[in-house]
């Protein structure tokens, strides 16, 4: 049989090292005392005391971590609804316009997202008036605009798995719809909300071609420092963001694992 | 197979004098779901007390039926009333109905007691009044010990009884059971069906019931209704739809049958006679039935009816000659496949009376195979 | 909740309102997030096709309005010439077609990676199944840019790759890798990998063992097994990984910007040039609408073919 094949786990060795060996050298060198990022010149935490000193990339590592708390929440709710509408409203009039605009966002190139978000803006704001110039507020439109989608694919599939009765018992039992909807079907996907949330608030945070589009001055999100600083040529410091990154990752996917296994 | 149906749930035959006003009414409903007609055009009275079976195989639109009476589904056509009151628009929140789900439906994430309360509570009770009830319940369904667990610390059996408690909390005038026993073992599944029956006549309150299962349909029921294809064959009481099933498709349903198509070759008063081709001689049925010379029919003989003899029976017309091909020991009873003359393969059953047979009749055995003139039905439709 | 809403008098009064306008409980649910994704998403390209077919201009915002009207005659002026532009001027066509073939290329690669560690993956046993998995998830919560950048690190001419060549002689001059199509292909398969596997992996985990022991048990061996039972069965698979990486490198921007040279014109990074650049907004507009065009097809087959597999 093929189960035990060499070949098979030597490709999958390979792909997990291609996966891991460019993070696992981003966070060797984040302790590299040389400028010189990939040449060792000795153990040293000074790029990590120099990243908490840039007023740059806190300010707007805390304009990152607002917009993508903001978004993310808005996200959940507006994807909750549209995906709790989609999988138990049954046919209405505007099902498949829905449909569609739920699930396209998914597959749209960013820059095409953030252009048209953009010049939507420019033209609201010369016939509305609204919003008044471009910043935070507009990137957390966009932001949560492309995650609702994210979270109703999660929060759907997660509808879709769940017994149905279970409504209809609580209708039953004399609960109206949003009773029912707050008392039981809530509680049962409230996994997949949290998902949806974790899943919208990293999208929001790792969005760079988005945010670039639709910022103003002043609103510079965490990715785009990041990237302006990167283009120049690589910077110490921001392998020391990296393995920050890496490790709350890391930790936190632990955290979930451990929680998953002590439930089972 | 013959249960003795539990008397007592209903001790008056309401439906037989017709003197009272029937409780549920069903008036020629039917349902379409796009071009299939899961439900059609059925009617149905039931009375107050009773403990009414919708039995049908999968898809025969009993779940549908059951579904429009607790409001879930809108009928196409038709009205529904219970007590006098027309279902007709009413949500399934405003109906004085309850249902017990196949799957249970017990809210994962409430404890039992929770579960059952709810119910009361969103009919606006008071909580510490509620929660009275609710141990009331509990001590009825045998739960104390186990109001404070989750659904998921239970077994089978008891989350069973906690759907059940929480349908009847609310004293509802009618209960809706789907399938109550269907994911149950067997053992169970009989001591359930007892204790059900129980609950039933000390709460007093209307049960219909959705199952497959027929015997559980002929334990439990006052009446039965059998359902295909949308349609309702036949209502009657648990011993009247085995002995006296309407139709070919009962009496098949209901039990296992030898059916015999045949024509009417004398018909008089008092008898008539069947010529079938698979039987050698006619059959002679001792009781008048309402058919014309000729007319092709059915003859249905359960296999408990027959009798396995090694000599011809003395005075007996429906006496046929055939070979014993197999024999099936099931414990409790024998099922012999005897060959007729003609080819034909018929099924007839003998109880094992005694624990050692050591003359019983075996294999390749010339054997006569006869029955009494009246244990038949004809069957015309 | 209906117990609320009757007795606060202006929450009844609301009610009262909307029911008025049509809108009872269920249509205001499935009014806020159609008209949110109405005016958030869709509007928007409706604007993208307008400013496409108007003129640039210097001023605020950078384009004429194509709408005119002077209290007498309204005039529309339609400018088709950002399109005839993308056609005339051989750089958007080559991009065009660079950009696919990169995404094509990418994605075939990313799959012959993807399958045998999705097949690895679906036949380890639990727990090991779900580590794998995990750590197979795991890169999509970091930061996409700063992984992209950790290729910077490995590829440049005194990277970690030419510093390890020349340490263990094989080289004696550093290979030049960034700012390369290669660099380009590496970084979308890399960052794609993850969406290539899993979609395999749902494939492969849910084919039944009995169907390999059964192909074994009729004389087949391994590798013929693998080609008429397992790869057959998998191909909803395989064209669901091959679109989800091939769909959004076509539009990639950051990859070619990061890794690739001065001339790796991919189209998502001229419509950025076009438009921070040049400031030219109508012909970024046309660039992006006619990416929609390109991406419609192989955007409709990947919906088919999820929604065939859900089906299935």
């Amino acid at each position: 049989m093929m189960r035990r094949s060499p070949v098979l786990l030597t490709v999958c060795i390979l792909g997990f090292v291609f996966l891991y060996a460019p993070m696992v050298s981003l966070v060797i060198f984040s302790f590299n005392e040389s400028k010189l990022v990939t040449v060792w010149g000795g153990f040293s935490t000074k790029w990590y005391g120099e990243l908490f000193r840039d007023p740059q990339i806190l300010q707007s590592a805390w304009i990152s971590f607002q917009v993508a708390f903001v978004s993310a929440s808005l996200a959940v709710v507006l994807g909750t609804l549209a995906a709790y509408v989609l999988m138990r409203f049954g046919r209405f009039r505007s099902r498949a316009l829905l449909t569609g605009m739920v699930t396209a966002p998914l597959v749209m190139p960013e820059v095409i997202t953030g252009l048209s978000m953009l010049l939507l803006f420019v033209s609201l704001e010369q016939f509305v008036g609204w919003p008044k110039g471009r910043g935070m507020t507009t990137i957390i439109i966009a932001h949560v605009t492309f995650c609702m989608a994210y979270v109703a694919v999660v929060v759907q599939s997660r509808l879709s798995g769940m017994d149905q009765s279970l409504e209809e018992a609580a209708m039953d039992l004399g609960a109206r719809p949003v009773r029912v909807f707050f008392d039981v079907t809530l509680p049962v996907i409230s996994p997949a909300l949290v998902a949806g949330w974790l899943l919208a608030f990293t999208l929001s945070l790792d969005d760079l071609v988005i945010a670039s589009f639709v910022t103003g001055p002043g609103a510079s999100t965490l990715p785009m420092v990041i990237f302006s600083k990167v283009r120049l040529g690589v910077s110490p410091d921001i392998n020391a963001l990296a393995t920050i990154i890496i490790c709350i990752v890391a930790l936190g996917v632990a955290i979930a694992t451990f929680q998953l296994r002590r439930k089972k | 197979m013959e249960t003795a149906p539990l008397q007592g749930a209903a001790t008056t035959k309401p439906w037989r004098e017709g003197t009272e006003e029937p409780f549920v009414r069903i008036g020629r409903v039917t349902k379409k779901f796009g071009d299939f007609t899961a439900v059609n055009d059925v009617s149905l009275d039931i009375y107050k007390g009773e403990l009414f079976c919708l039995l049908g195989g999968s898809g025969c639109g009993k779940s549908t039926l059951l579904r429009m009476l607790a409001g879930f589904e809108r009928p196409t056509e038709g009205t529904i009333s219970i007590d006098g009151q027309d279902m007709g628009q009413l949500a399934p929140y405003d109906r004085p109905t309850n249902m017990m789900f196949q799957s249970y439906a017990l809210f994962p994430h409430m404890s039992v007691e929770k579960n059952i309360a709810y119910g009361l509570l969103r009919d606006g009770m008071k909580k510490p009044e509620a929660m009275e009830k609710v141990a009331d319940m509990l001590r009825l369904v045998q739960l104390e010990k186990f109001a404070a667990r989750r659904p998921d610390q239970l077994s089978g059996g008891q989350r069973q009884r906690v759907a059940l408690a929480r349908s009847l909390i609310k004293r509802p005038k009618l209960l809706l059971l789907d399938e109550p026993l269907g994911a149950l073992d067997k053992k169970l599944r009989e001591e359930t069906q007892f204790e059900l029956v129980n609950i039933q006549e000390t709460l007093g309150i209307t049960f219909i019931v959705v199952t497959h299962d027929q015997e559980e349909a002929m334990t439990l029921s006052t009446r039965i209704g059998v359902m295909d294809a949308g349609e309702i064959v036949q209502v009657d009481e648990p011993p009247a739809i085995y002995e006296h099933p309407a139709s070919r498709f009962v009496a098949d349903f209901i039990g296992s049958v030898n059916m015999f198509e045949g024509h009417v070759t004398d018909d008089e008063p008092d008898y008539i006679r069947i010529s079938s081709r698979d039987l050698g001689q006619d059959i002679h049925v001792g009781h008048g039935v309402s058919c014309s010379m000729g007319q092709r029919l059915w003859f249905a003989m359960r296999p408990e009816k027959m009798r396995l003899t090694r000599e011809k029976p003395e005075g007996v017309i429906n006496a046929f000659p055939a070979t014993v091909q197999d024999v099936a020991y099931m414990g409790n009873l024998s099922v012999y496949r005897v060959k007729l003359r003609g080819g034909r393969v018929l099924s007839a059953t003998r109880a094992n009376l005694t624990r050692h047979e050591e003359d019983g009749i075996s294999w390749d055995e010339e054997v006569w195979v006869s029955w009494g003139d009246t244990a038949g039905v004809v069957l015309t439709q | 909740m209906t117990g609320v809403i009757d007795r606060v008098a202006p929450l009844r009064w609301t009610a009262r309102g909307l029911k008025w306008l049509g809108l009872d409980g269920r249509g205001l649910v499935v009014a806020v997030p159609v008209l949110w994704l109405l005016v958030f998403f869709l509007i928007p390209f409706l604007v993208v096709a307008k400013i496409s077919v108007s003129e640039a201009a210097i001023a605020l915002p950078p384009y004429l309005p194509i709408f005119d009207w002077d209290g007498i005659v309204a005039t529309i002026t339609l400018n088709l010439g950002n399109y005839g532009y993308l056609f005339e001027d051989p750089l958007y066509l080559r991009a065009y077609m660079f950009s696919i073939r990169v995404a094509f290329v990418s994605a075939c690669i990313a799959i012959l990676v993807a399958y045998p560690m999705a097949l690895f993956i679906a036949r380890s046993p639990e727990p090991r199944r779900s580590v794998l998995l995990m750590l197979v998830i795991l890169p999509f919560w970091t930061s996409f840019l700063l992984r992209v950048y950790a290729w910077q690190g490995f590829l440049r001419s005194n990277g970690v790759i030419n510093n390890f060549l020349m340490w263990t002689g094989l080289i004696d001059q550093p290979l030049v890798m960034l700012q390369t199509d290669f660099a380009v292909y590496l970084g979308i398969v890399y960052t794609y990998l993850p969406f290539a596997i899993l979609p395999l992996y749902a494939n492969l985990v849910r084919l039944d063992g009995a169907l390999l022991e059964a192909s074994a048990d009729l004389g087949a061996r391994p590798w013929a097994t693998f080609v008429h039972v397992t790869l057959p069965l998998s191909l909803s698979g395989v064209l669901a990984g091959f679109m989800l990486v091939f769909v959004p490198a076509i539009g990639e921007f950051v990859i070619p910007e990061l890794l690739g040279g001065p001339d790796t014109l991919m189209i998502g990074r001229v419509l950025w040039s076009e438009f921070f650049s040049n400031r030219d907004w109508p012909v970024a507009s046309a660039v992006a609408v006619a990416m929609l065009v390109v991406l419609v097809v192989p955007i409709m087959l990947l919906r088919t073919v999820q929604s065939r597999s859900e089906d299935g």
